[in-house]
C-alpha cells in the first residue's frame, strides 16, 4: 500500500502538469487561447476532485460515457476513472506500479490498462476514494465489468447502468428507467435530491455543446484543415469531463472562433499539409508530444475522427431532460461501436473519407481493447476498396513499455512514404 | 455407451443428423450464444445447432486475421470455421449483444459470410422485471423476423411442443448430472462433456433418446470412477474433453462444472404457466437461468457456483479462462475470495480455446492436486 501522503500525489500531479502547461501556454505568443481554458479546465476538474472531500462533497466514480450530467444536475463531483488514468500515463509518463497493483489483485494481464491500472490505483490508495462507484457497459465488458470489484476495493456501494445495444423504442424506455433508478440510488446514497431545472438547464447547454463539436467538425473539412492533430483529444476530454457545463461552451466557442479565423486566412494546423489523416481510437497517451512532431515534420494531420468527433444527428430537449440525457448516449460519435456494426455505422466511414478529403487512415489498435481491433480488418477493407490505405499501429493507450518513439516513427514514417509515392 | 455421441463431436459441425436434415429439405440454424432462445427456431421447423470452433487447439491465421490477436480465441476459432465454409450448410445465424467476443464475431460474420438470415438479440445484463420485460421485446421480435423469413407461424403450439422436447433434454441431462454426485460416480466429467456437446449439435429428439439410453446403460454397467478429489471447473466456454481429461488422467475426477457448455446451458427448464404465454416462459427462462459472468450482479452467480460446490462435494475449482475473455477474467479476484471463504481452493489457468491441457497446464494441475492431498491428510 501506498502511505495515505501519497493518495492525493497521483491527482496532484495531473494539477501540476496542467498548470505548467498553463504557464507554458501563456508564455508562448502563438499559443490557442482555447488551449489556455482548456488546462485550465483540467486543472480545476482535478482541483475540485481533490478537494472534494475536505469540502464535504459527494464524489461519484464513473466509467467512460456515463451521463456525468446527471452528477453535476445533482451537485455530485464526478471522477472519469478512465481519463484520470490517461491523464496519469499522460502527465507523469508511466504508470507501471498501478499496473502491477492491477495484477497483483488478480486481474489478467488481458484486461485493459486504463481499467487494470484504475483497480491498482485504488488499491494502492493513490486515487480519492469515490462514495460510489458507477458504471455502465457502454462501451465494451472492460466497462460493464469493472465497477464490482472497485466497490469492493473502495468499500462503497454502487450501481450498474444496463445500456441497452440496440436502438428500439423498448430500448430505450428501458435505458431511461435505469436512468430513473440511478437518480434514486444517488439521491439515497449522497442525500442530495435531483435538481431538474438544474438538469434542463445542463440539457441546454450539452445540445450547445453538440451544435459546436459539429461545427467544429465542418471547419476541420477546409485544406488546409485548421486543427492540430491531436486536438481531438481535447474534444473528447471535453465531452467526457464537462457535459453541459458552461466552461465547456466557453472553450468550444473560443475553439470554433481560432479554427474559423484559420480557416478564412487558409492558415492550416501544419505549415505545409501534405496528407489529410482520419483516426481510429485513441493513441498512447505517453507519446502524444511526438505525434504533433512528427504531424508538423511530414505534414500529415488527422482531419476526422467518424468514431470520436462525428456526432449522431438529433437534439436535445430540455423540456425532456431525462429522455434527452438518454438521446444524447444514442448521438455520441463512440456509440456507433457499440451496437451491431450495420451499414449506418459503416457508411460514416465511407462519409468521412469522401466529405474531409481523406488521404490515409491511422488506426491504433490499443492491445487491450478487443471491439475495437476485431473491425481492424473490416475499416482495412472498406477503406481499401475507396484507395485509402490504412496503417495499423499496435499499441497500449497508457502503458509505454508496449511502443517505442523509435518503433512508431518508423512504421508512420514508411507510411508517409507510401503516401508521398501515390 | 458413448459412441453415438462421440461420433456427433468429431465430426461436427457436418454430422451426418445435420446433412441428412439438410438433404430431406431441412433449415439449420446457427447460434452464438446459450442467451439465444433456441426453442424459437426448432418451433419454426429449423434445426438449431451451436455454432462453435475448432475441436483442439488450432493455428488461427484466418481467425487473428479477420478478428485480431486480442478476441478470444472461441471466437477467432468460430470465424475462422465459418470463413472456411465449414457452416456454409447454415440458413441462419443468430447472437446476442453477450460479450465482445460475441457481438464482434456476430459483426464480421454478416459481413464476411454468406448465411441467409441474421439476427442479433440484444440481452439485458440484469434480470429484473424492466430488464425481463425489455428481453420479452426482444424475443418477440426474433420470433416475428423468423416468421418473416420463413413465411410460416410459429404458433403457441409449436413452441409448447419445443419446450417439451427440449425439457425433456434438460431433465435427462440433470439425471446425468445427479449420478456424479455419487461418491464413486459411474461417468467422468470429459465423458459427460462428449455428451453435452453432443446435445446443442444434434436433434434434440434424437439426442433425448440416446440419452436415455445411456442413462440405462450407466445405471446398470455398476461402473465407478475412484479419484484422489473431487473437482469443479468454472470459466470460459469449453468444448474440448480432452481437457478434462488431462485433469482426470492425474487421478483427479471432475464433478462439475460451471460452464456454458455444461450446467449453464441445460439447467433452469422452462416453466409454463396459464398466466404466461409459451414466448414469455422462454423469454423468463432464459434470462434467469444459471448466469453467465457478463450478468450483474455478479453475486447470484457465485452463489450457485457455491450450491454447486456444495452438493457436488467437491474439493477444489479450476477456473479455466480463454485469454482476452475479460468478463470471467474481472471476476476471478471476487470468485476466488469467495470460494476461498468457504475454504475451497482455486487453480486459476489462462488458456486458449481448444487447449487438450497439455504441458505446463499438466504440471499446474498435479501441484493443485497435491495440495488438494495434502490438505485433506
Amino acid at each position: 500500500m501506498i502511505d495515505i501522503t501519497e493518495k492525493k500525489e497521483r491527482i496532484e500531479s495531473i494539477i501540476r502538469a496542467c498548470r505548467i502547461m498553463q504557464r507554458m501556454n501563456k508564455a508562448r505568443p502563438d499559443a490557442r487561447e482555447s488551449e489556455i481554458i482548456y488546462y485550465d479546465m483540467l486543472s480545476n476538474y482535478f482541483t475540485r476532485l481533490q478537494n472534494a472531500r475536505d469540502e464535504g462533497k459527494f464524489v461519484a466514480g464513473h466509467t467512460v460515457f456515463f451521463p456525468a450530467e446527471i452528477l453535476y444536475a445533482m451537485d455530485i463531483v464526478p471522477m472519469h476513472t478512465e481519463t484520470t488514468t490517461w491523464m496519469i500515463s499522460l502527465f507523469t509518463g508511466e504508470c507501471a506500479d498501478l499496473l502491477s497493483a492491477g495484477t497483483a489483485l488478480g486481474l489478467a494481464s488481458e484486461i485493459c490498462t486504463p481499467h487494470r491500472g484504475l483497480a491498482g490505483a485504488f488499491a494502492a490508495g493513490a486515487l480519492p476514494r469515490p462514495d460510489v462507484m458507477l458504471w455502465s457497459n457502454l462501451i465494451c465488458d472492460n466497462t460493464a465489468k469493472s465497477g464490482e470489484l472497485l466497490m469492493e476495493i473502495n468499500h462503497c456501494p454502487g450501481f450498474f447502468l444496463d445500456h441497452p445495444f440496440q436502438h428500439s423504442e423498448d430500448e430505450r424506455k428501458y435505458l431511461i428507467g435505469e436512468l430513473d433508478s440511478m437518480i434514486r440510488f444517488l439521491e439515497e446514497q449522497s442525500g442530495q435530491k435531483m435538481d431538474w431545472e438544474r438538469l434542463a438547464e445542463i440539457i441546454a447547454c450539452m445540445d450547445r455543446q453538440i451544435e459546436l463539436f459539429r461545427e467544429i467538425c465542418e471547419l476541420r473539412k477546409a485544406v488546409p484543415s485548421p486543427f492540430h492533430t491531436q486536438g481531438f483529444l481535447e474534444l473528447l476530454t471535453i465531452d467526457y469531463l464537462f457535459p453541459g457545463q458552461p466552461e465547456a461552451i466557453h472553450y468550444l466557442e473560443t475553439l470554433r472562433q481560432e479554427l474559423a479565423d484559420k480557416v478564412e486566412r487558409g492558415v492550416g494546423a501544419v505549415s505545409s499539409e501534405r496528407f489529410r489523416l482520419m483516426s481510429f481510437f485513441i493513441p498512447p497517451m505517453y507519446l502524444i508530444g511526438f505525434l504533433e512532431r512528427i504531424s508538423q515534420e511530414y505534414g500529415a494531420v488527422s482531419v476526422t475522427e467518424p468514431f470520436f468527433t462525428y456526432w449522431g444527428e438529433g437534439r436535445l430537449d430540455p423540456n425532456r431532460p431525462l429522455e434527452s440525457v438518454a438521446e444524447k448516449s444514442y448521438m455520441i460519435p463512440e456509440v456507433r461501436m457499440y451496437g451491431p456494426l450495420d451499414d449506418r455505422a459503416l457508411k460514416s466511414i465511407v462519409g468521412c473519407v469522401e466529405q474531409y478529403k481523406v488521404d490515409g487512415a491511422i488506426y491504433y489498435a490499443d492491445v487491450g481493447c478487443r471491439h475495437t481491433c476485431a473491425t481492424v480488418k473490416l475499416f482495412k477493407d472498406i477503406l481499401n476498396d475507396m484507395d485509402v490505405p490504412m496503417l495499423t499501429l499496435d499499441c497500449d493507450v497508457v502503458d509505454p513499455t508496449f511502443t517505442s518513439e523509435e518503433e512508431m516513427r518508423k512504421k508512420l514514417e514508411q507510411f508517409f512514404e507510401l503516401l508521398e509515392d501515390r | 455407451m458413448f459412441d453415438c455421441f462421440r461420433e456427433v463431436n468429431s465430426t461436427y459441425p457436418k454430422t451426418s443428423h445435420t446433412l441428412e436434415h439438410k438433404r430431406r429439405g431441412g433449415l439449420v440454424f446457427g447460434w452464438l450464444c446459450t442467451y439465444v432462445p433456441e426453442e424459437i427456431m426448432h418451433a419454426a421447423g429449423a434445426l438449431p445447432v451451436r455454432i462453435t470452433g475448432h475441436n483442439q487447439e488450432t493455428e488461427l491465421e484466418d481467425g487473428s486475421a479477420y478478428l485480431y490477436v486480442n478476441n478470444c480465441s472461441f471466437s477467432r476459432s468460430c470465424l475462422q470455421m465459418g470463413l472456411r465454409g465449414e457452416y456454409d450448410f447454415l440458413d441462419g445465424v443468430v447472437g446476442g449483444s453477450t460479450c465482445d467476443g460475441a457481438r464482434r464475431l456476430f459483426d464480421l460474420w454478416r459481413n464476411y459470410i454468406g448465411t441467409p438470415f441474421h439476427h442479433v438479440l440484444s440481452v439485458p445484463r440484469k434480470s429484473t422485471a424492466e430488464a425481463h420485460a425489455l428481453y420479452y421485446q426482444q424475443v418477440v421480435r426474433f420470433k416475428e423476423h423468423l416468421e418473416e423469413f420463413l413465411g410460416i407461424q410459429i404458433t403457441d403450439e409449436k413452441l409448447l411442443h419445443s419446450i417439451h422436447v427440449f425439457n425433456e433434454s434438460r431433465a435427462l441431462l440433470k439425471s446425468l448430472y445427479e449420478l456424479r454426485k455419487a461418491d464413486n460416480p459411474p461417468i467422468t466429467g470429459a465423458e459427460t462433456m462428449e455428451v453435452v456437446n453432443a446435445s446443442f449439435r444434434m436433434p434434440k429428439e434424437l439426442f433425448n433418446e440416446h440419452l436415455k439410453d445411456l442413462l440405462r446403460d450407466l445405471r446398470a454397467s455398476g461402473h465407478s470412477n475412484n479419484s484422489r478429489a473431487r473437482l469443479m471447473v468454472t470459466g470460459s466456454v469449453l468444448t474440448n474433453p480432452e481437457f478434462i481429461k488431462s485433469i482426470e488422467n492425474q487421478g483427479a475426477l471432475v464433478v462439475a462444472e460451471d460452464l456454458c457448455t455444461g450446467t449453464r446451458y441445460w439447467s433452469d427448464p422452462v416453466v409454463t404457466n396459464e398466466n404466461e404465454t409459451p414466448l414469455q416462459a422462454i423469454s423468463r427462462r432464459y434470462l434467469s437461468k444459471l448466469p453467465c459472468a457478463r450478468m450483474f450482479p455478479s453475486d447470484e452467480r457465485f452463489r450457485r457456483i457455491l450450491d454447486l460446490a456444495r452438493s457436488f462435494k467437491v474439493d477444489g475449482v479450476v477456473s479455466e479462462i480463454i485469454r482476452y475473455c475479460v468478463s470471467y477474467a474481472h471476476d476471478l479476484p471476487l470468485l476466488t475470495d469467495r470460494l476461498r471463504a468457504q475454504g475451497l481452493p482455486i487453480l486459476a489457468l489462462d488458456v486458449e480455446y481448444g487447449t487438450s491441457g497439455s504441458g505446463q497446464i499438466q504440471t499446474r494441475v498435479q501441484a493443485f492436486l497435491e495440495m488438494l492431498g495434502a490438505k485433506k491428510r
